[in-house]
């Protein structure tokens, strides 16, 4: 609607004669009825609303002037002219030759093209009416609506002889009566147009603060994700768990700067002692992270057995609360090349006494698992506080399951270590460093993926364009 | 569940049965076969230690402490000699102390738990 101003409080008090371009409010508009935009305004047509609102003046003038005369129906040739409007001019023919008192032929034919306009779109036009007034108040109300601006036509408009209404009214009083329409019309109409601004800002404003909230909830999402799952998250978290994922994030920062001194000591050919110090500091930096995992146990087994505290693809392959030793020496052996005999089966070795612990304290907390439910489940149920504490104590095993399964997983890093070189054993935690790197990020990318069912070819290249850094070698799901 | 071993241990003969130190009883009893595993019939890690070493295909004797009537005493014996609580479970191997869960897991995993096997005569693969 850039043309014209719809609902603009624009009823000039004063026009420039033949001035086309107005902004009357349209009675259609005004009421909420659906008139055709090219009806509303079109600028520099032929056709002014002002010779309109005259006409319908007249008309109602007419009317109430000519009741008694038969009406003389001239059908007009510019009927094409006005497209519709509204049944409010359903009214009966009965408007007598237009000419009246020092019309111009324009308004005169206008009216005539009214007339006839009325009489050809009776009943299309009647869904459009609301109101239950007669047709002829409702034609007397427009002609009143647009006798303001036909005032200052220099039509004889002006002298606007008594209207017929539900009562009779003098010429004054309509006049009051049509000034106070009119003001309410632009009252309610400005009020309408400052509603909807309004309406618009917030909308602009919601709109902002929606985007910003995705780029904030993306950020931490992707963060989130890299700290291990929980770092950002509050609320539904024991103080022991937000301690040890606050500890855990600071270790992965800290596995990055020693993974880095590894591969920079590798590449540098540092010499054998000096490359064992290198390795025994990463050696350390793994038991601190077990340290603290004790820690956690005991404040929060829940937190490290449901693996919270790493990335949902770390948490899908997760025994007893963290890798499993077996299926890492599993991922490593391929790697390891070249290995002595004494140093393969070492290896082996280590993998087979590894799978046979695993297997031991798998079917340990099964036992347990099993003895719970036997505690917890239904029956006949003596003393219920009594069944709950003794669940209680069996529930406090976990811990020590969780502390084994760590304690397994810590001696595997140690045996490694003496089974290997101080090359290959570098070469070995550099490698489990990165892979879990590789988990991380999958992890992070998985979550992030785009979810639209209209995924293009070029997407899913690019997905694995990003994965391209990941060495497939390294990643042994289906192992895992 | 229990393993019973072929004992290859020594018999030590005491008269001091009924009325006798805990501990010294416990050693007796950790003597009288290769593999002794002090229990409680109801604690789970004790199950898992004897399903390690019946994975590796030995018959550990397992005394459980609950089921005994001087358990209590040896239960309080074994967390003095273990130095904490949980006592059981405890694994003594060729009458010697191993220890607890976690020194037989790193002992399996360091290679040193299948030679002392088969030094004590539990083992021979």
């Amino acid at each position: 609607m850039a043309n014209h101003r719809v609902g603009e409080t624009g009823l000039t008090e004063s026009r420039p004669p033949n001035h086309h371009h107005h902004h009357n409010i349209p009675y259609a508009v005004l009421h909420g009825m659906n008139v055709p935009t090219s009806f509303i305004h079109q600028e520099g047509s032929a056709f002014g609303f002002g010779e309109l609102e005259e006409a319908i003046v007249l008309q109602g003038v007419n009317i109430r002037n000519d009741e008694a005369k038969a009406p003389l129906f001239r059908p007009a040739a510019t009927l094409e002219m006005f497209p519709s409007w509204p049944i409010r001019f359903q009214q009966t023919p009965r408007v007598g030759s237009s000419k009246s008192g020092g019309e111009s032929t324009d308004s005169g034919s206008a009216v005539n093209t009214i007339c006839s306009k009325t009489e050809n779109q009776l009943e299309p036009e009647s869904p459009i009416s609301t109101k239950n007034t007669t047709p002829l108040d409702h034609q007397q109300e427009m002609a009143s609506d647009f006798s303001r601006t036909g005032t200052s036509q220099n039509q004889p408009v002006a002298k606007l002889p008594q209207e017929k209404r539900r009562g009779s009214t003098s010429e004054k009083q309509l006049d009051a009566k049509t000034l106070r329409r009119l003001a309410q019309n632009r009252e309610a109409a400005r009020k309408s147009r400052l509603r909807k601004k309004a309406y618009v800002q917030q909308l602009e404003s919601s709109r902002i603060k929606l985007t910003q909230l995705e780029q904030d909830l993306q950020r931490s999402r992707s963060q989130g994700f890299f700290l291990g799952g929980s770092a950002g998250a509050v609320g539904n978290i024991s103080s022991g768990a937000a301690i040890f994922d606050m500890e855990y994030s600071r270790w992965l920062e800290d596995d990055q700067r020693h993974m880095s001194e590894l591969r920079t000591g590798l590449n540098a050919h540092l010499s054998d002692s000096d490359l064992r110090i290198i390795v025994d500091t990463y050696i350390s930096h793994y038991d601190e992270i077990f340290r603290l995992k004790v820690v956690a146990a005991k404040a929060d087994v829940f937190h490290l057995i449901t693996g919270m505290w790493t990335t949902p693809a770390e948490r899908c392959f997760l025994w007893m609360g963290g890798f499993r030793p077996s299926e890492l020496i599993k991922m490593l052996i391929s790697q390891l090349d070249p290995l002595t005999e004494q140093q393969v089966m070492g290896i082996y070795s280590l993998q087979h006494s590894s799978q046979q612990a695993e297997e031991a304290l798998t079917q340990g907390l099964e036992q347990l698992q099993q003895s719970l439910t036997d505690t917890i489940a239904g029956g006949p149920v003596i003393d219920g506080m009594q069944q709950m504490a003794v669940a209680l104590g069996k529930l406090a095993n976990l811990e020590g399951f969780v502390r084994q399964a760590d304690n397994l997983r810590q001696q595997t890093l140690h045996q490694l270590s003496r089974i290997l070189t101080v090359r290959q054993a570098a070469r070995c935690f550099l490698m489990i460093g990165e892979y879990y790197g590789h988990l991380r990020a999958l992890s992070s990318l998985w979550v992030s993926r785009p979810r639209e069912s209209m995924m293009s070819d070029d997407h899913s290249c690019q997905t694995t364009t990003d994965l391209q850094m990941v060495q497939p070698s390294q990643i042994h799901f289906s192992d895992f | 569940m229990h393993c019973q071993t072929g004992s290859r241990g020594t018999y030590v003969p005491t008269s001091r049965t009924i009325a006798g130190d805990p501990l010294e009883r416990i050693e007796r009893l950790a003597s009288e076969n290769a593999v002794v595993i002090f229990s409680v019939s109801s604690c789970c890690m004790c199950h898992a230690i004897k399903r390690l070493f019946c994975g590796m295909g030995v018959n550990p004797t397992v005394y459980e402490l609950d089921e005994d009537p001087r358990g209590k005493d040896m239960e309080k014996a074994l967390m003095r000699l273990l130095g904490n609580s949980p006592a059981v479970p405890v694994v003594f191997i060729g009458g010697k102390l191993v220890g607890a869960m976690d020194r037989v897991m790193a002992s399996h995993i360091n290679g040193t738990l299948v030679p002392l096997l088969k030094q004590a005569g539990a083992l021979w693969l």
